[in-house]
């Protein structure tokens, strides 16, 4: 199963989001991790989804059957290579008087986490990275006890240079770049 | 009263010339009409409700301008709107209440999606205050229906309708075709609109652009294969039909004498005359036409989507040949089939574009194989179905006497199932635009209604429903739009007292195991009549000529019912999971 990222350009109405995901539904898709904000231009939005799929011929013909969504400005359909991506990730670590303290320095300079907010009894970490870093940094602070934990879904831009003007309305094939 | 208190009455309509106005504020409900009207909508299929109540009052003052038919269930509505943009190639107009009017609606437009078929759905819902709170007959109809439309929106503003109902029509007609739902709350029916009406034709979306015309180097690229080729077999669809490209695609079986096939829906846009022509394809199709797709060494496919009906296992599907795909719809190209040169793009445009670009060919001996097949076919099959020894009617007779009678010129509306299937095997399609079927979706139920929708949309043609006795009582309510309108549809039940494709199957391939395939039918004259519809029953072959003749002699809507063998299968056939060339003829 390879991992594809799938960038999706949108107006902003109500509903895009169902209409999108019913194509994945209906072929039995999984979504790994969805997120959707406003873009740079005022009403479009961007979806990123990631999924796994063993078919890239398959993610290929998903791609072309989510551009067919009215609302749907464009879709581009990455390989993790093709992009750069990061997940934010936040963790409440107990920090009971009379534990063992956290080791501040390895957790800025080692895995580039930062305490967010502090409390009594607990603080909040937050950790931007890959997947991959993210996990690594949490067996890190595991032993100090995790009361909660949250990972954001993937963002991603992509490597090529192009910007978004260069490819909306106009470039629903250029996917895989 | 609660729908009444925001209404204006109108008193001058304007012209239907872009854009249209109105002096006076109106309210919404208004609005939808006079937008509709804009569109160019002369009829609407519809049934009335709470939801929708204050447009139907509207309606009511617009009754010389639109032609509203009372259908009998909102199913018989979609499948009406569908028959009529079939015929017509203008969307067909329903109008239904919320909750089960809506979704009642729901096999119709799942039919018009799967073939491709242009019509607006406008669908009441309670008021906008009560959206989400199980209020009475309220269904999250834009839920039920993402799937199943090419666009669907929700109106909750009165002066929002006339920009949205000028993309709902844009949307569904434009490009690939596509059924387009709109779902206005009963207060934006209501609400006095606070700009004056302004209705503008829809001619661009920042976020839709359906190609037309093909880029210059897939045609080159596809003419390329096409002159190079051997063996070409062109496989036409629906898409020929909804791009009007009937001529441009003779012209290009004339010029390089390439053999033609029809998928089901593609049926008509070449006269059965024409030597090019060399049948239909699929799992009914004919023997040649699916035998030599594992032969030719280019197919040619255009405005068709190679369904599973066509294709029988892919993986030993025209394995040999190269593909030129032309098609409108990009997400077509390489979904089943693997393109070697797409051409995406309406197919009249594609067709005109390749044309000067083929050269003058001569394929009379590949053209022969097809007669090789197309003989023993005749003699397996098509001669004993003709002139049958058995003492009851087969369904083939009746199709192609019916299409002698008929000079292979009327409107055909099959329903689903082995009558079906007979009726495109046998009837000789001599004109354009002259075959109306549920194709993908194979809904039962659609050709009654289908065959009306057809009718109003073509009064001037002779139109036959051809329908099977289950499918009949799926819809059979429809027989009273019929009677109301007068007009005069025929409408042949084919009656074998079985759900007949289905117990074939069960013949074939569950062991004679015939579960729940046996009808015990109603007296269907005597029903007829009880709506207002004359018709008579024909059990001997002796009196089919004249039966036939009796039924279309009648200026009314007339039934007639044919008794016909009990427990005939339909062959060919490509079993399901069997491969092209290995069609059965026994």
């Amino acid at each position: 199963m390879t991992a594809y990222t799938i960038c999706v350009f949108t107006e902003n109405t109500i509903g895009i989001l169902n209409k999108i995901t019913t194509i994945l539904t209906r072929r039995r898709i999984n979504i790994d991790s969805l997120t959707v904000s406003e873009t740079e231009r005022k009403g479009i939005s961007r979806f990123t989804i990631v999924i796994h799929h063993e078919s890239r011929e398959a993610v290929e013909k998903l791609v072309r059957q989510i551009r067919k969504v009215i609302e749907v400005l464009a879709v581009f359909g990455y390989l993790n290579e093709d992009i750069a991506y990061n997940e934010i990730a936040m963790f409440k670590i107990s920090t009971p008087i009379g534990a063992k303290p956290l080791d501040i320095e390895t957790i800025n300079k080692t895995h580039k986490a930062w305490v967010v907010y502090w409390h009594l009894t607990y603080v909040i970490i937050q950790k931007t990275g890959t997947e991959e870093e993210i996990f690594e940094f949490f067996d890190y602070i595991k032993p100090h006890g995790i009361l909660e934990f949250v990972r954001s879904g993937r963002v991603a831009v992509s490597k090529s240079p192009q910007t978004l003007v260069d490819y909306l309305p106009e470039a629903e094939w250029e996917y895989y770049q | 009263m609660e729908f009444n208190e925001n209404q204006t009455q109108v008193a001058d309509i304007a012209e239907p010339v872009a854009p249209v106005t109105t002096p006076e504020l109106i309210n919404g409900s208004h609005a939808v009409i006079q937008s509709l009207i804009a569109e160019g909508v002369e009829t609407i299929f519809g049934y009335p409700g709470g939801a929708i109540m204050p447009v139907y009052d509207a309606i009511y003052d617009y009754q010389e301008q639109v032609n509203h038919i009372l259908v009998r269930h909102e199913q018989g509505a979609a499948h009406a709107a569908e028959g009529f943009a079939r015929i017509t190639g203008q969307v067909g107009v329903c109008l239904v209440t919320s909750g089960p009017g809506a979704t009642n609606l729901v096999t119709g437009i799942a039919d018009a999606i799967i073939d491709s078929t242009p019509m607006v759905c406008i669908v009441g819902q309670v008021a906008s205050h009560l959206l989400g709170t199980d209020a009475f007959q309220e269904t999250d109809v834009m839920g039920v229906t993402i799937p199943i439309t090419k666009w669907n929106y929700q109106i909750t503003n009165a002066d929002e309708i006339p920009e949205i109902i000028a993309k709902a029509f844009y949307i569904a007609k434009s490009g690939r075709p596509g059924p387009v739902l709109l779902d206005i709350t009963k207060d934006a029916q209501q609400k006095l609109m606070t700009k004056p009406f302004v209705h503008k034709k829809c001619e661009k979306l920042i976020s839709y652009h359906p190609r037309l015309s093909p880029k210059e180097d897939q045609v080159v690229a596809a003419a390329k294969l096409i002159n190079e080729a051997k063996k070409p077999f062109l496989f036409f669809g629906h898409g020929v039909q909804i791009a009007g490209a009937e001529q441009e695609l003779i012209q290009l079986l004339e010029k390089t004498d390439i053999p033609a096939a029809s998928t089901l829906l593609g049926l008509s846009s070449v006269s059965v005359d024409h030597p090019n022509y060399v049948g239909w394809l699929g799992m009914h199709g004919n023997y040649g036409t699916n035998v030599l797709t594992n032969q030719c060494d280019l197919i040619i496919a255009v405005g068709m989507r190679f369904d599973d009906r066509v294709t029988g296992d892919l993986s030993r599907y025209a394995k040999q040949a190269k593909v030129v795909h032309i098609e409108i719809d990009p997400a077509e190209i390489d979904k089943i089939v693997k393109a070697d040169a797409p051409v995406v793009g309406d197919a009249k445009k594609a067709l005109e574009l390749l044309i000067p670009l083929l050269k003058e060919n001569d394929h009379k001996a590949w053209r022969a194989e097809f007669d090789k097949f197309a003989q023993i076919e005749d003699e397996k099959i098509t001669q004993p179905e003709l002139a049958p020894t058995t003492e009851k009617i087969k369904m083939a007779e009746v199709i192609r006497t019916l299409s002698d009678k008929t000079k292979g010129e009327a409107v055909i509306v099959a329903d689903v199932g082995q009558h079906q299937m007979m009726t495109a095997r046998y009837y000789q399609f001599k004109k354009p635009n002259s075959f109306i079927t549920s194709g993908g979706l194979g809904t039962m139920g659609y050709a009654l209604p289908a065959s009306f929708g057809a009718k109003v949309g073509a009064p001037d043609r002779e139109v036959v429903a051809i329908i099977g006795d289950g499918c009949f009582q799926m819809t059979i309510q429809e027989l009273g739009t019929i009677a109301q309108s007068g007009l005069p549809v025929k409408i042949i039940i084919l009656n074998n007292n079985f759900l007949g494709m289905v117990r074939q199957w069960q013949q074939l391939f569950h062991q004679k195991r015939y579960s729940f395939v046996e009808l015990q039918n109603p007296d269907f004259i005597t029903i007829a009549k009880g709506f207002g519809i004359d018709g008579h029953t024909c059990g001997a072959r002796e009196d089919l000529n004249d039966s036939l003749d009796k039924m279309l002699a009648s200026d009314k809507p007339y039934l007639l019912e044919v008794l016909v063998e009990k427990e005939e299968n339909v062959f060919p056939m490509v079993p399901t999971g069997a491969c092209v060339a290995d069609i059965r003829l026994e």
